[in-house]
């Protein structure tokens, strides 16, 4: 196996496409995820990320376009790959009629490296890292939403992985649940796993990842760092003032372009900070000030994550497509 | 990259049930692929074939009929009165033994050695026995559990009654007989291309009547290029396949194990003994044979020996009319089995015609006169109303 | 961890998928079931007068006579309908019913491997036509043991053999077959790589199984008999011929292996092409 020169990516799609019929589910992704990363996958439902996350994992044959996993070819060497990824995909399922630990013996026992010798003992060690140790015995058509969505969790720890592909894990968990895999998942990313969590809610990307790319109608629309996707948004100031009229020309007169409301006793002017209009905060303060605007408030607003999303994949539950 | 690999995943797919499809057409072809045995005149084949000896051997038999009549299975298990749930395990006798080996196939396994044979009639989920040996003979049904016992004189085991089948299956030494014995001016006889029969080479001797009354197109009989011994007689009428085929599908020559050849009844069987014919009953019978054994239909010869019945000793003997081929057979209405007439079979088996009913097949044809005559052989409806009007 | 992982006939794996099997609840009903079959037959011979030779099932008539041949008759009742059906239904959910519950998508990236995967799908179908003809076959021993006496068995060719003897016959009459409904255990796993609907892969597996037997008993469709993977399923009394004919065995064993292959080789095309989306 000779290393390839990109191994510092996890996951790596090129033009990645899938078409069902006419219809175009992930449409020319070229995702990066770096080793070592926290990668959140954002999107509304249905815009393409678990047949992303099929893909990579050799569920479902790309119509085009290649995928990396840990510097190997999938599907090809998918038997290269599979052992070293731990996953959950769309939801925990597991066999009714089986106990937790039958389950996760039986998706052990799947695994061509796992060790038969050792398996109980790691069985029980996965159950006991997601909380199940006391329901182990328990037949899984008595378990609860949550506890299967644990049980899915302990199936992606029986063995020590490198990469670690969670979709939607938060679903169905409460919130003391939810902050629990959170902190799986630092404790992961601390012992130096890639963890790629995809979501549809951005508080828990925000939260967790240190990366994040965003799906939209099967499009790839952004991807980055979480602080270089926040930089592409626009930074705005924001300043309370009866003066609002001087407020406006002093901007103007730094190159901004400034709007006045008026909302209730307050008085707000806002000026979009882009890339070439941009004085420092003193430097407008001590311009206000000198031109003798009395200012109440005076705020630079970064922008957020969420107006970025919000911006790249629309407003509301229309799904586009 | 996907489509490609995705279609050469289907290549075994496609590959291997055409493969499969590929050898089962062409497996059979060359089983039967002609072998190259050195030339011979027809002459020196019959004289091979009639000198075969070929005391001991184990061997299945595969018998098809193709006789242009309708699937009479059911019937002849209403008719046997005591099939089992398979349509051909009727263990009856008589005219339902001889429609049940007229209609469909048989499978049956012949074990010879010397004076003892053993034959076994394979039926679905029973199957039929006769085991002959030189002081006895048992007929045994597991379909409706009976046997025959018949004790016979000591002195009477001849390899010549062990080489006929006397649960009336006709095995290619009798059919090849019958045809070998009638090579004279009314047949022409050829050799035909060698040929492979239950995994042996044969020569192929081909009789084809030059009398073109008869119904039969061509008898081809397959004898073993080592012994000498028939493996297989096809009657053709003319038709795509044969009308009659009688072969071995598996042959070993030696001595069957002996225990075969001894036999007693299991328990719970009802056993019949049937007494044989006396001297001058039997002297009577060979004398008639004698006259016109020849021309005598196995296929009667056989069922009646099979039904254990002393039927031919009647008075009144068949008469024949005509030679070789076209002869046909006129039995008076005396010497007729009542069982013939009254079986409910006869209205379905056949047509009603000017002066009688006919049971038609395709090598051979039947007339029941409305005076109860009979007249039979292998000559076409017109000519038997012929011979029946004729006098 | 860079090495090709070891190349395994995922034993372990099929292990556990025949624990799986016999986990099951279904699965015992189903032989549950299928031990039923002699067992009436036994008690309703034992409790009406015996039976005419010739009427009811072959064998039936044997039975009041001695109890081991209440297995024989036991399987000539279940041929046709009950072991098809039971063998449907497993070979049909062999994929399908994976599929159904979502399992499929997790035995795939543990990872099962495909063709590993349908092999042992495969194999532990197979286990299962061993287990149910067993299922019927011991039942059938052991009641007629209970209600019927028990002695030398009278084969179709009207010889006798020893109880002794007779044990290896019936096993090789279960070898018989559980080789008759290999061909379709092969042609319901193909079913089931078509549908994410286990009961339409049963359904269709059974229906099948039934078509079959009706194109077997019409005489027009001679040429097709050989065909039929429901051709031998009665020869199996070829065992209870004395010499054993093998030859209908060994004829059988051919068709049915015919039927893997091809079968086999359509599931294989289609499961591995196939894009898991359940």
């Amino acid at each position: 196996m000779t290393q390839p020169a990109d191994a510092e990516l996890a996951i790596e799609t090129r033009e990645l496409t899938k078409r069902f019929g006419s219809q175009t589910a992930v449409n020319s992704v070229d995702l990066a995820v770096p080793l070592g990363s926290v990668f959140g996958f954002l999107g509304p439902n249905g815009s393409g990320k678990t047949t992303s996350i099929r893909m990579m994992l050799g569920l479902i044959a790309p119509t085009s376009g290649s995928v990396r996993i840990l510097g190997r070819e999938s599907p090809a060497d998918l038997a290269g790959i599979l052992p070293r990824v731990g996953a959950l995909v769309e939801g925990p399922a597991f066999a009714p009629f089986l106990t937790g630990s039958q389950n996760l013996a039986r998706l052990d026992s799947a695994d061509p490296l796992a060790s038969t010798r050792t398996r109980s003992a790691r069985v029980a060690a996965a159950l006991d890292r997601v909380g199940l140790a006391h329901a182990a015995g328990k037949k899984v058509h008595a378990y609860s939403l949550g506890m299967k969505q644990r049980l899915g969790l302990a199936n992606t720890f029986l063995m020590p992985r490198e990469l670690l592909v969670l979709d939607e894990p938060t679903n169905g968990l409460d919130p003391q649940g939810t902050r629990e895999v959170r902190n799986l998942v630092r404790s992961l990313a601390d012992e130096g796993t890639t963890v790629f969590v995809s979501s549809h809610l951005l508080a828990e990307i925000e939260q967790m990842c240190t990366h994040a790319a965003v799906m939209s109608a099967g499009r790839l629309v952004a991807q980055g760092t979480l602080d270089e996707l926040r930089s592409v948004g626009i930074a705005r100031v924001e300043l309370t003032t009866p003066d609002v009229g001087a407020a406006c020309a002093v901007l103007a007169t730094l190159g901004l372009l400034p709007e006045a409301y008026v909302a209730d006793a307050a008085h707000l002017v806002t000026a979009p900070l882009t890339g070439d209009r941009r004085p420092a905060a003193h430097e407008m303060v001590a311009a206000l000030v000198a031109a003798g605007v009395r200012v109440d408030s005076f705020v630079i607003q970064e922008s957020s994550l969420e107006d970025r999303f919000v911006a790249l994949t629309g407003e509301g539950f229309e799904i586009v497509q | 990259m996907s489509r490609s690999s995705s279609l050469g995943r289907w290549v075994p797919a496609i590959a291997i049930p055409a493969l499969i499809v590929t050898g089962a057409l062409v497996v059979p072809l060359q089983a039967s692929a002609s072998s190259d045995l050195p030339d011979q005149t027809p002459r020196q084949l019959l004289e091979f074939a009639a000198s075969a000896n070929v005391p001991a051997l184990s061997g299945t038999i595969d018998q098809t009929s193709n006789l242009g009549l309708p699937d009479l299975s059911a019937l002849g298990s209403v008719a046997g009165g005591a099939g089992g749930s398979g349509s051909s395990g009727s263990g009856g006798t008589g005219l339902s033994s001889v429609i049940d080996l007229a209609t469909g196939s048989h499978t049956a396994r012949v074990f010879l050695d010397g004076g003892n044979a053993r034959v076994q009639v394979m039926d679905h989920l029973a199957e039929r026995d006769v085991i002959r040996t030189a002081d006895s003979a048992w007929f045994y049904s597991s379909g409706d559990q009976t046997a025959v016992h018949v004790a016979l004189p000591a002195h009477d085991g001849t390899g010549d009654t062990a080489r006929t089948a006397p649960d009336g299956t006709w095995t290619p030494q009798v059919l090849a007989e019958k045809f070998l014995s009638e090579a004279d001016v009314s047949t022409s006889v050829t050799v035909g291309e060698d040929t492979t029969v239950a995994g042996r080479s044969a020569y192929t001797l081909v009789l084809t009547p030059k009398d073109t009354a008869t119904l039969i197109a061509s008898v081809t009989i397959a004898i073993d290029s080592e012994t000498g011994l028939p493996l297989s007689v096809a009657v053709d009428a003319g038709a795509d396949s044969p009308a009659l085929e009688v072969a071995f599908s598996q042959l070993t020559i030696g001595a069957p194990d002996a225990a075969l050849f001894d036999f007693t009844p299991p328990a719970g069987t009802t056993v019949t003994e049937q007494a044989l014919p006396t001297k001058a009953e039997i002297q009577a019978k060979k004398d008639g044979s004698q006259k016109d054994g020849s021309q005598k239909d196995g296929a009667t010869r056989n069922g009646a020996e099979a039904s254990g019945k002393s039927a031919a000793s009647a008075a009144e003997q068949p008469t024949v009319i005509g030679t070789g081929w076209a002869t046909i057979v006129s039995v008076p209405a005396s010497a007729v089995p009542a069982e013939m007439l009254t079986s409910p079979l006869l209205d379905t088996l056949t047509q009603p015609v000017d002066g009688g009913r006919v049971f038609s097949t395709a090598v051979a044809n039947v007339l029941l006169t409305t005076d109860g005559r009979v007249f039979a052989g292998s000559v076409p409806v017109d000519a038997l109303l012929a011979a029946a009007a004729g006098r | 961890m860079s090495a090709a992982p070891p190349r395994r006939l995922g034993l372990a794996l099929l292990g556990t998928e025949i624990c799986v099997l016999f986990q099951r609840k279904r699965t015992w009903a189903m032989l549950l079931a299928l031990a039923a079959v002699p067992v009436l037959i036994a008690i309703a011979v034992r409790i009406s007068s015996s039976p005419r030779p010739g009427r009811g099932p072959a064998f039936l008539d044997q039975v009041s006579q001695n109890g081991l041949f209440v297995a024989v008759t036991g399987l000539v009742v279940a041929i046709p309908l009950f072991l098809p059906l039971t063998v449907g239904v497993v070979a049909g959910d062999t994929i399908a019913g994976e599929a159904s519950n979502g399992m499929l998508r997790y035995l795939l990236i543990a990872p099962a491997g495909r063709v590993r995967l349908l092999w042992v799908k495969y194999v532990a179908a197979a286990v299962f036509c061993v287990a149910a003809t067993l299922t019927v076959v011991i039942a059938g021993l052991l009641i007629g043991l209970i209600l019927f006496p028990v002695g030398d068995v009278t084969l179709l060719s009207g010889d006798t053999i020893t109880v002794a003897e007779a044990i290896p016959r019936f096993l090789a009459i279960a070898a018989y077959v559980t080789v008759s409904l290999l061909g379709l255990s092969a042609i319901g796993l193909f079913f089931s790589t078509l549908t994410d609907v286990p009961v339409g892969a049963m359904a269709a597996t059974i229906v099948l199984a039934v078509v079959s037997q009706i194109l077997g008993a019409l005489p027009q469709l001679d040429w097709l008999h050989p065909w039929l993977f429901s051709t031998y399923w009665l020869g199996f009394t070829d065992i209870l011929r004395q010499p054993v004919s093998w030859e209908s065995f060994g004829d059988n064993a051919l068709l049915q292996g015919g039927y893997i292959l091809v079968f086999g080789a359509l599931a294989y095309g289609r499961f591995l092409t196939k894009d898991i989306l359940s």
